[in-house]
């Protein structure tokens, strides 16, 4: 049932495109999906008090949705792994409660939401780079969420809710299959403004957005066939909202680092048309107690140290150098792995990387995960130039 | 030398552009005929293969279920399944299908999840149609009433993207919209209409049901392994098998009809073989004097035996092509009727673009040289091998003939003998029946000759001393049997073919007339729309409710017809609760009828003639069929004669179907009147009581009758024109053969005229020696044309159908073939017979 970097046809590309990254679809796409909200969606404008375990499950009155896994994996034998699962929700239309109620002659086939969700595993040993995606309708079971317990889920991917408020997720993809066992470390952390996350000026292009950065894992990864006791430490980000990002942004990209002290570093750089930082670029700094600090956008330097150019020639950045002078940070990063591409419709790279540097002038290492979106279609749109910038669909 | 034979050959066929024109359109028609037949076939069968490829070509196998279609929960349940157990898995795609009428066309409705058809499709070359067809997701999803069209379907109906309209369905008319089209290279999805999976089940009624499953395994033995695994998820009432098994099994249905519409192409080809052999030898033989002189100038043998081959396969490329191009043009009008009887009888199919297939080509050009060649050859021999410089004397050709038409009544009877060995042995192969067939029509052929002359001498001792003329025109047509025999002999064999055709028809359309009479006990018969064996097809309870109360009815008989699955491939059952006393309407031809009808009710089965014939099953015997439950053998009680289906069905009872498949609907009722209520009142009564609720076929069994009988006809439209075509070959063939020869005979005139015959006397004598060859050809066709309806409707017909049917004869069976004859024979007399009462004395006598 896997479908690996697979042709689906233009109705379905619009699809992937509106919810594939961690911010809002472009408003540029056209037809409803571009749209800055459907009519009827709730709207992420104000501040939120989250209110848990409720806020881990989905909110169907937001347009679009994501619940998304990365994490660094130890075998038995000191085998390196990395990991990616997400899902998303994508809503059709908003919830009405007289149209779904279940009522004589009704198919149960008749769905609102769209689900999607991606698998990767980054074998560094193995030097290999595996992915997987799924896509389906939210209804008759096939895909959905639900609250209590907390279950999200595509086929046989899944995350769930185990006993001891623990977390269990479950993928497979040809030649690797994952189960683990999470135990959240310490609160979810609200990014942005209290957990409202503004992607641009314009009203409702925002979302709701926390991170639990640092999740104790254990488990089995089988690789062909053999099962390898795993253990390691995960990051979930879960944002919702039903908002766009305005018609000049056309990419981003997004770090999210665990240092070895115990502390943790989210940003994301939004790029606009002439691939310049858009200034509502943002993050989050979490010490190693979990408080919090927003970060803005003119306190994140990041320049790309080199790049890497896929087998069909789409360019992206590659190692990274990234300072937080407020909070004397200095940090180099380099992909485990140079191809961590999935090659699904949008593409885009989300790999693990390895980063060293200073914190307050001490040595300071780490671990993190990098994304990096809309370098393919830029490329579409200039030409294969490489060139950043998005040009006017 | 070469050359001056070939300067030779080409003044002597310019001279005679009659003879040669004659000889190509014999050939052409020949050749067209079978090229006009393949491409219509094969166009109507390329046209299903690609609906069936149209949504979810890539998958290699099906998941099907009993008549409800199989439980919508199975699909989430595979999906979490780990079959591929680690590496790639099989993938999946549901679909729920009925049908659809969008003004006056009946489309296939077919509701699917497009991700899934695309997971399907993904990564591979076939059409699918995951796309779906570029359809707004929201308005395919969200929308009421989305439905995606292949582009030329929606411009052919006149319905743009976003545009509104009714479907039809079940009956019941639901609003819709066109939400997409699919555009170029997706042919096979013309006759279907596309909708999501969820709107297709609430328009089907079918909610919690699927058709089918569509499953694309892995490749190699990963997929044979999964395939193992995947079996053993299955539940009892679902079948997995290959796609591709399914092609062939529905292709078994139309396998009869397309090896029909061959066989009448072969005879088209055969006859004209004839034509050619006649046209060619003409040729031929008329220049043995200029050949002779050649051979004297020192021409070879072989060199005379290349020229005259030569020129075969000149005029056999020459008509090959003609042929080629009139079969493409006969084959598009031929199309329509094809696709037409497809659809009255088979499926729903739409055949929108003329295939034609280069093999078909290849193969027509080759039978059609091959032809010409084989038909030169004797002649070429005769003509070569005779002495230098004068050529054969007449009377020593005609000696040859004269042996040669003595040694093919020999022959004639061998294959005769032959013939009736091979349907002896040959059990139920349909081929081996042709075969016999075109033995049998061989036969006709080959003792004709010497029927000919011994009817001719027999007639001119009837005549002699009485009148000169007739005497000397028939033992002319004796003594000329190299030419006469051949024309005779492929008229005869058309009329033979024309009459066993028409008296099969027509002895099929009485069978058909008296199996409805008896069959049909109610008086109206009332039933939804909508394919046979179609689940879709269901009467509202509540509408019947109204019907059964409408004052008249006295009483009522219902039926389910479903489609089940059995070890033999899937069947179509009928389940009946019948009125008392109305067993009759079945006539049983196996098993005892008192005894059966008793079984039938406690359980056994009954099964029409085609399907004891097809899987030769017999009372007795245990069928079994897949239940709700599994599979389950039933007890045969009993075969009985039924027309409506050549691939066979199954009556139970209608208890026994709801206790086993579990469907509680009902597709058709058979409305008793009280007495004195007349049938055309009441249907409009229950059309009233229906209230527009649910558009149903609502019909008088005197109604039904005509209807079938139409159908039938429409379905013998094709057999007709083929009919005619060999007969067009025929005479055309006759037409060509006499004329050269009495033009031959122009000094044999000339010499009558110069001893006192009178133009008149002439004329009389050319035309009536025609006419008699006419007539002989159609004496010897009305033994050969009973014997070959005896073959067509004992052997063809029941191998191909199953069917029984009872010879009926009628005059104009007879008299059609007889008028063709004697028309043919008219025509290619009255032009020799005009020229040779014309003709200047002098010329004629100075010809030879």
């Amino acid at each position: 049932m896997t479908v690996r970097a697979t042709h689906v046809g233009p109705f379905l590309v619009l699809l992937l495109i509106a919810t594939s990254a961690r911010a809002a679809p472009p408003a540029d796409l056209g037809g409803p999906l571009g749209q800055a909200a459907g009519p009827g969606f709730a709207q992420a404008l104000a501040p939120r008090a989250f209110a848990f375990p409720r806020d881990h499950a989905a909110h169907d009155t937001f347009r679009q949705e994501w619940w998304y896994f990365t994490g660094h994996l130890l075998g038995p034998g000191g085998e390196r792994f990395g990991f990616e699962l997400t899902f998303f929700r994508f809503a059709l239309a908003p919830p009405d409660a007289a149209d779904d109620a279940p009522r004589s002659g009704r198919s149960a086939w008749r769905a609102r939401q769209i689900y999607m969700a991606h698998f990767a595993v980054t074998d560094v040993a193995g030097h290999r780079f595996e992915f997987a995606q799924k896509l389906s309708r939210g209804a008759l079971g096939l895909a959905g969420a639900h609250d209590s317990p907390l279950a999200v889920w595509i086929d046989d991917w899944t995350l769930a809710e185990g006993p001891g408020a623990r977390w269990r997720l479950r993928a497979s993809e040809p030649g690797y299959e994952l189960r683990l066992d999470l135990a959240p470390a310490g609160a979810p952390v609200p990014n942005g403004n209290a957990g409202l996350s503004v992607k641009s000026a314009a009203p409702g292009s925002a979302s709701y957005y926390y991170s639990l950065p640092r999740i104790v894992v254990q488990g089995t990864l089988t690789r062909a066939g053999q099962p390898l006791a795993v253990t390691g430490l995960a990051w979930f980000d879960h944002e919702w909202g039903s908002g766009a990002l305005s018609t000049r942004q056309c990419g981003w990209d997004w770090f999210a680092l665990q240092l070895d002290d115990g502390s943790a570093l989210m940003f994301y750089a939004l790029r606009d048309r002439a691939g310049h930082r858009d200034p509502h670029s943002a993050g989050t700094f979490i010490d190693r107690q979990g408080a919090a600090r927003p970060l803005g956008d003119d306190e994140v330097a990041l320049e790309p140290t080199g790049s890497w150019v896929s087998g069909d020639g789409v360019r992206y950045p590659s190692g990274w150098r990234i300072r937080v002078p407020v909070l004397a940070l200095d940090l180099s990063g380099q992909p485990v792995l140079a191809d961590q591409e999935l090659r699904t419709s949008p593409r885009y790279w989300e790999g693990a990387i390895d980063f060293k540097g200073t914190r307050a002038g001490a040595p300071a290492a780490g671990r993190g995960y990098v994304e990096l979106v809309g370098y393919a279609e830029e490329r579409r749109q200039t030409g294969g130039t490489g060139a950043h910038g998005c040009v006017a669909r | 030398m070469t050359s001056t034979l070939r300067a030779a050959s080409r003044r002597h066929l310019l001279r005679h552009p009659a003879q040669l024109a004659l000889a190509l359109i014999g050939l052409s028609l020949g050749v067209g005929s079978i090229v006009a037949v393949d491409i219509a076939t094969g166009s109507a069968r390329r046209a299903f293969e690609l609906s069936l490829e149209a949504v979810n070509g890539a998958a290699t196998h099906q998941l099907s279920g009993g008549p409800g279609g199989i439980d919508e929960r199975l699909y989430p349940r595979l999906r979490r399944e780990p079959v591929g157990a680690g590496s790639a898995g099989p993938r999946f795609a549901p679909l729920v299908s009925g049908y659809a009428t969008l003004g006056d066309r009946t489309l296939e409705l077919i509701g699917i999840d497009p991700i899934a058809s695309a997971e399907v499709s993904a990564g591979t070359a076939a059409p699918g149609v995951g796309v779906a067809g570029g359809a707004d997701a929201r308005d395919w999803f969200m929308r009421p009433g989305a439905v995606v069209l292949t582009a030329s379907a929606a411009g052919q109906l006149g319905i743009v993207t976003g545009r509104s309209f009714e479907l039809e369905i079940g009956g019941v008319r639901h609003p819709a919209f066109l939400a997409g089209t699919i555009g170029a290279g997706a042919p096979g999805l013309d006759g279907i209409a596309l909708t999501d999976i969820a709107q297709a089940q609430e328009w089907l009624s079918a909610t919690g049901r699927l058709s089918r499953i569509d499953v694309r395994m892995p490749p190699g033995a990963a997929g044979a392994a999964q395939l193992a695994r995947l079996r053993a998820l299955l539940p009892a009432d679902v079948e997995i098998h290959a796609t591709r098994s399914e092609a062939r099994e529905t292709f078994a249905m139309t396998d009869a009809f397309i090896t029909n519409l061959k066989a009448m192409s072969l005879l088209a080809l055969l006859v004209g073989t004839f034509l050619i052999y006649g046209a060619v030898s003409f040729a031929v033989l008329q220049r043995r004097t200029v050949i002779g002189v050649l051979r004297a100038l020192g021409a070879t043998r072989g060199e005379v035996l290349r020229l005259v081959l030569g020129e075969a396969l000149l005029l056999g490329v020459v008509g090959a092509a003609c042929g080629c191009l009139l079969g493409v043009a006969i084959g598009r009008v031929l199309l329509g009727l094809v696709s037409q009887t497809i659809n009255d009888l088979y499926f729903v199919v739409a055949v929108n673009g003329l295939a034609v297939p280069p093999l078909t080509l290849v193969k027509a050009v080759a039978v059609g040289i091959g032809t010409a060649l084989a038909a030169a050859l004797i002649p070429a021999l005769e003509v070569a091998g005779g002495v230098p410089r004068l050529g054969l004397a007449r009377s020593v050709i005609e000696g040859r003939a004269r042996a040669i038409a003595r040694r093919l009544v020999l022959g004639g009877a061998l294959l005769g003998g032959l013939a009736a060995v091979i349907v002896a042995v040959s059990g139920h192969s349909l081929l081996a029946g042709f075969a016999a067939l075109f033995l049998l029509l061989l036969a006709v052929a080959a003792v004709t000759p010497a029927a000919l002359r011994a009817l001719a001498l027999a007639g001119a001792r009837l005549f002699a001393g009485r009148n000169a003329v007739a005497r000397l025109a028939l033992h002319d047509v004796a003594g000329s049997l190299s030419r006469t025999g051949v024309a005779v002999a492929a008229l005869g064999m058309a009329l033979t073919a024309m009459i066993g055709v028409a008296v099969m028809v027509e002895s099929f359309r009485e069978s058909l007339r008296e199996w409805l009479t008896q069959s049909m006990h109610a008086d109206i018969y009332v039933s939804a729309p909508g394919p046979s064996g179609d689940l879709s097809r269901r009467l509202d309870p509540e509408v019947m409710r109204s019907l059964l109360a409408t004052p008249g009815v006295r009483a009522h008989s219902e039926a389910r017809r479903a489609v089940v699955g059995s070890p033999r491939g899937p069947i179509e059952l009928n389940a009946l609760r019948l009125v008392p006393g109305s067993d009759a309407a079945f006539r049983l031809t196996q098993g005892d009828a008192s005894g059966a009808w008793a079984a039938f009710r406690g359980g056994a089965i009954l099964i029409s003639e085609p399907l004891s014939w097809r899987l030769d099953l017999h009372p007795g015997q245990d069928l079994a069929l897949s239940t709700a439950a599994g599979p389950r053998a039933f007890p045969i009680a009993g075969v009985y004669r039924e027309y409506g289906n050549d691939r066979g069905e199954i009556l139970m009872d209608l208890d026994g179907y709801r206790a086993n498949w579990h469907d509680t609907e009902l597709g058709g009722l058979g409305i008793y009147l009280d007495p004195g209520v007349k049938a055309a009142a009441m249907v409009q009564a229950l059309r009233a009581a229906a209230g527009g609720r649910q558009a149903l076929f609502i019909r008088s069994n005197a109604d039904i009758r005509a209807l079938s009988m139409r159908i039938f006809e429409r379905t013998f439209i094709i057999t007709r024109v083929l009919y005619w075509l060999a007969a067009g070959v025929a005479a055309i063939g006759l037409v060509s053969a006499l004329l050269a020869w009495e033009l031959e005979r122009s000094r044999q005139l000339a010499l009558l005229r110069t001893l006192g015959m009178t133009p008149a006397g002439t004329a009389t004598l050319v035309i009536a020696q025609t006419l008699f060859m006419g007539l002989v050809a159609f004496l010897a066709a009305i033994p050969a044309g009973l014997l070959t309806a005896l073959v067509l409707t004992r052997v063809i017909n029941r191998r191909a159908f199953g069917w029984q049917i009872d010879l009926h004869l009628s005059a104009p069976q007879f008299t059609n073939a007889l008028l063709l004859a004697l028309a043919a024979a008219f025509v290619a007399g009255v032009y020799p017979a005009w020229r040779g009462a014309r003709a200047p004395l002098a010329r004629g006598l100075r010809e030879e």
